[in-house]
């Protein structure tokens, strides 16, 4: 399956070694995180040396080396949104979380990711859940979406049973 | 067949090769830039700052790293102005604030006249110089090493943390290291770092001839380029 | 199948009846979508509108169409109907049938869908009577009001790809130049480089081989106003880079988008397409050029918005930044020579074309012409995007635009530039917004970001926030902008938790020049104005960290203590229950106590209680 995946990615851009990026992203996309197979795999396809693959993923936020949570909050730390209270959402995933930026939980259910201005300025504490933009958040009602995200999955899982 | 260019560096005119740096047309004419991340026969990457000069252009004068400068018919450098004198010795101080515990760096901050460190010391093991790095993509052509994250995060590293079969085990990424070499009195315990000035002596003679190449022993423990050369 | 167009006849052609067309449509509902839109659920708006007119029989006699940011992002999802242009703000889906059952069906208004004047607490009926827009000179912002940045038609229809049109119908390549030259536009990207000269030196640059880029890399947090234009009209972008490319002799562009505007990406990659299928981009566009854009996406790094680095990502490398001794215009992208500009500055291109230069600069001051559009944002009563003439004064667009302070609380400074910028005391608030009145108060114009502070911001935490953003976006490469940022940093790190010193002071300043004469690129050589602006205004805040270990804004934790008035807390528990750190405890009914070992001073529980029993100090 994800030989096939990588596969269609790397259609059409052998030995391109410029298209690393394009190519890492949509590695991101449809695997959630870089692996080192895949690394390799692109450095040899894309004919880019491997410490030089190994960099590019490293050095870009929007790569992740781990495989991430099933849910993903995004907290905008943009100077608007510092100046709002931006760093009490943060506070509040901590502290109902246990986990820091970058971290993922024990469960596997969240990652907590951090972003320096996502242009929402006007609305923010914006706290993205998901891909979907939570606009004027509060420490309450971040909260509350946590646990609602939480209630779905329960409710899934016991459909699933 | 080389091509020439005229240039005055510290009001010498200076005949230049086309295609080389002003750092290293500097140093072929005994003018010292004290310099740290530039090893001869790598490329130059303008990491450290130290060998800045002022560029003067059109009455201003611009600071710039030499090394990555390439020489051009009329450009005019200084190397030895006071502004100059104070940005280089500030820089050095960052560096040996960071990692004290190297010859190399204790001696090049003293060549850069750092005579107090205002920042609490760190222990850190390496400077970002990026010299193996290149010996290893440049020399060797291996490309075992390479920077890896971004800002406090860099550091130098193999391909997933782990030796690859492709690294060449020549050992010269270590033999260029600067960090490699203890200060003379000893390697410094955690929480005891300090400046060594016990070399500053080597400064007099650098003073009595301003700007010149003294051939000095600092500029051997900071591996500089020119007594490199000279083997 | 759509016209290609192929001579200037054809798209005069298509836009004459395409105007024709909207001559018969009764109504136009028009709603703002874009990004601020749709998170304030705009488009479930625009669903029950569709959905309603259907179901009324109105299909096909009104027009819906939903636009980007029109910039008054406070008061989103926005209804606008025309021909009365009546502007309701803050709609929701349940407010629809009412919208389509009184105001389409019978011309009424709904008071209470209207917008209220936050000066005089009236209610304003019309779209071009709200006082935030009418302070406003809306050059740019005023085309994303107009179209549906998904339809190429809606740009032609109001004159888009005129100025193309104008140009390959017979200008030459140096008159366009020099067009571009006399109205004075400079940089919007924060460089402030006179763009005529920039495309000139491009163009004379030795190689066949050139490119061209808009920088939609908009990283400075609090900016936003690359995204509008980019979400939200799409075409003018192109249209500024054929005309920019025929005038350099570049048959190559990119728009290098920062990851983290996924609308933005779409819009433009939609964009493209049309312009392909009508033959705007393509070998041979109007008989006299050829040209292509592809989009680039970038992956998160905020020094991928100076311009080597992002030359650097383009090529698929990591950005780092290089040096710029040989300018980018002679070597850029895979060293050849390269125009790189700023969104809002190739967006400016076809307005100045189709008007002229001489209309662009009777706009602006002596060196800074023409419009710019801000992003106000922070402790303000109108958050949005604001356009204005340059040289408008900073009182003007904080009040007059603005509408003051939120809350009451006064304005005490505001931040331009980003992080490159500085923050300036309200005593300076009469100062002309323009490139060079800001650099010598020690800020900038930089991209646009303008983020008011009111007293209960703190200017040692904000130099803070700034220095800790730079040090986690620096590349890393040099020595004074990798050591320096973080020794500024430890510094600032002292004296927000009580361990300040005096000397710390000079020393900072000191740090500070040395990293702005020595720093390798832009984004280190920048990096100190936080820190140097909020020590030249806000100095005494600084001191009485130090000297008093005093937070006048009740904002740096170590400084602070939060506590419970037992005679104002009646026990309702809510702050135990929002502590994200389990740090207070009580019975129930009974005065609640915090326990200050376990507090973080996160000021949650503050927020939640409604009796004031809890306070800082």
């Amino acid at each position: 399956m994800s030989e096939n995946a990588l596969e269609t990615i790397l259609e059409n851009r052998r030995s391109q070694p410029h298209q690393l990026i394009e190519v890492l992203q949509d590695v991101q996309e449809t695997f959630g995180y870089i692996s080192e197979e895949a690394m390799t795999t692109v450095s040899k396809e894309l004919g880019v040396p491997l410490i030089e693959v190994y960099r590019v993923a490293n050095y870009y936020k929007a790569f992740s080396l781990a495989p991430r949570g099933r849910h993903i909050i995004t907290v905008c730390m943009g100077t608007a949104c510092h100046v709002r209270g931006a760093p009490r959402m943060l506070d509040e995933v901590r502290g109902q979380l246990g986990i820091e930026p970058g971290q993922t939980t024990s469960d596997g259910m969240f990652t907590l990711e951090r972003v320096n201005c996502l242009g929402a300025c006007a609305l923010g504490p914006i706290v993205v859940m998901d891909g979907k933009y939570h606009r004027n958040m509060t420490p309450n009602k971040l909260r509350k979406l946590v646990q609602s995200v939480r209630e779905t999955e329960k409710e899934v899982g016991a459909d699933a049973a | 067949m080389q091509e020439y260019v005229n240039i005055t560096i510290d009001g010498a005119k200076i005949s230049a090769v086309r295609g080389t740096s002003v750092l290293d047309t500097a140093m072929e004419y005994g003018i010292c830039i004290p310099h740290l991340c530039h090893y001869p026969g790598l490329s130059d990457i303008g990491a450290c700052r130290l060998c800045i000069v002022e560029h003067i252009v059109n009455g201003k004068a611009k600071v710039t790293a030499s090394c990555t400068l390439n020489v051009a018919e009329g450009m005019v450098i200084r190397t030895d102005t006071d502004r100059i004198k104070r940005l280089r010795r500030n820089i050095a101080e960052l560096l040996v604030a960071q990692a004290p515990n190297s010859r190399a760096i204790q001696d090049v901050a003293v060549r850069c006249g750092v005579k107090q460190v205002r920042y609490p010391f760190h222990n850190d093991n390496c400077v970002l110089c990026g010299r193996c790095v290149r010996v290893c993509a440049e020399m060797w052509q291996a490309k075992a090493l390479g920077f890896v994250g971004r800002g406090k995060d860099r550091h130098v590293d193999f391909p997933f943390g782990r030796k690859p079969d492709f690294c060449k085990s020549c050992n010269t990424c270590i033999d260029i290291c600067p960090m490699t070499i203890t200060p003379c009195p000893g390697p410094m315990k955690s929480g005891e770092e300090y400046l060594c000035l016990a070399c500053e002596g080597q400064l007099t003679m650098a003073d009595s001839l301003p700007g010149a190449c003294v051939w000095c022993d600092l500029g051997k423990g900071f591996q500089c380029a020119r007594q490199v050369q000279a083997g | 199948m759509p016209p290609k167009l192929k001579t200037l006849e054809d798209i005069k052609q298509l836009r004459e009846s395409l105007t024709a067309q909207t001559a018969d449509i009764g109504h136009t509902v028009t709603i703002s979508g874009g990004t601020c839109g749709n998170a304030s659920g705009s488009l479930k708006v625009v669903e029950a509108m569709r959905s309603e007119l259907a179901s009324n029989g109105f299909a096909g006699k009104v027009h819906v169409r939903v636009t980007g940011c029109q910039g008054f992002c406070e008061q989103e999802p926005i209804v606008i109907i025309d021909p009365a242009n009546i502007f309701y703000c803050r709609v929701s889906p349940d407010d629809v049938p009412e919208i389509v059952n009184e105001t389409i069906r019978k011309n009424q208004v709904i008071e209470r869908l209207l917008y209220t004047d936050s000066a005089t607490g009236e209610k304003i009926t019309k779209e071009s009577d709200i006082p935030f827009y009418l302070a406003q000179d809306r050059v740019l912002l005023s085309q994303n009001r107009k179209i549906d940045p998904c339809s190429i038609e809606d740009y032609i229809a109001i004159g888009g790809y005129s100025a193309l049109a104008k140009v390959l119908g017979g200008m030459a390549p140096e008159q366009v130049i020099k067009e571009i030259k006399n109205s004075g536009l400079r940089g919007r990207g924060g460089g402030g480089y006179p763009t005529g000269r920039k495309w000139q030196q491009c163009r004379e640059a030795a190689g066949d081989e050139k490119y061209v880029i808009c920088n939609a890399d908009e990283g400075d947090p609090g900016a936003y106003m690359d995204r509008s234009v980019l979400e939200g009209n799409p075409h003018a972008i192109l249209e500024g880079m054929l005309i920019g490319s025929f005038a350099i002799g570049a048959n190559q562009g990119y728009i290098y988008v920062r990851n983290e505007y996924p609308l933005a990406v779409i819009n433009a990659r939609k964009a493209i397409e049309q312009a392909k299928l009508f033959g705007l981009l393509s070998d041979d566009i109007l008989g006299r050029h050829h040209f292509d854009i592809e989009i680039m996406r970038g992956a998160g790094a905020f020094v991928c918005g100076e311009s080597t680095a992002l030359m650097a990502s383009l090529e698929g490398k990591v950005g780092e930044p290089r040096p710029k001794d040989v300018h980018t215009v002679q070597e850029g992208l895979w060293n050849k020579p390269t125009c790189l500009n700023n969104v809002e500055t190739w967006a400016n291109v076809p307005q100045i074309i189709n008007k002229g230069a001489a209309w662009f600069a009777s706009k602006g001051t002596e060196g800074s012409k023409g419009t710019k559009i801000f992003a106000l944002t922070g402790r303000i009563k109108n958050t949005g995007l604001v356009e204005v003439a340059m040289g408008t004064p900073l009182r003007t667009i904080i009040h007059s635009i603005g509408g003051g302070p939120n809350d009451g609380v006064a304005i005490k400074a505001v931040q331009t530039g980003g992080p490159s910028g500085g923050c300036l005391p309200a005593e300076k608030f009469d100062l002309p917004v323009d490139f060079e009145t800001l650099a010598k108060a020690g800020s900038m114009v930089g991209s646009g970001g303008m983020v008011v502070m009111d007293e209960r911001t703190c200017m040692v935490d904000v130099a803070k926030y700034f220095i800790a953003f730079l040090q986690d976006e620096s590349c890393g490469k040099c020595v004074p902008c990798r050591l320096g940022l973080s020794r500024m940093l430890e510094i600032l790190t002292d004296i927000t938790e009580g361990r300040g010193k005096p000397e710390q002071l000079d020393l900072l300043e000191d740090l500070g020049e040395t990293m702005t004469e020595t720093c390798l690129c832009a984004l280190g050589k920048t990096a100190a104005n936080p820190v140097l602006s909020t020590l030249r205004y806000f100095r005494q805040e600084y001191e009485s960290h130090i000297q008093d270990k005093y937070c006048s804004a009740g904002v740096c934790r170590e400084l602070i203590q939060y506590s419970i008035d037992p005679n104002n807390c009646t026990g309702c528990g809510a702050c135990l229950k929002a502590c994200p750190n389990k740090a207070i405890t009580g019975e129930s009914e009974k005065p609640h106590r915090i326990n200050q070992d376990l507090c973080s001073k996160c000021g949650i529980c503050k927020d939640v209680c409604k009796f004031e029993a809890i306070s800082v100090c």
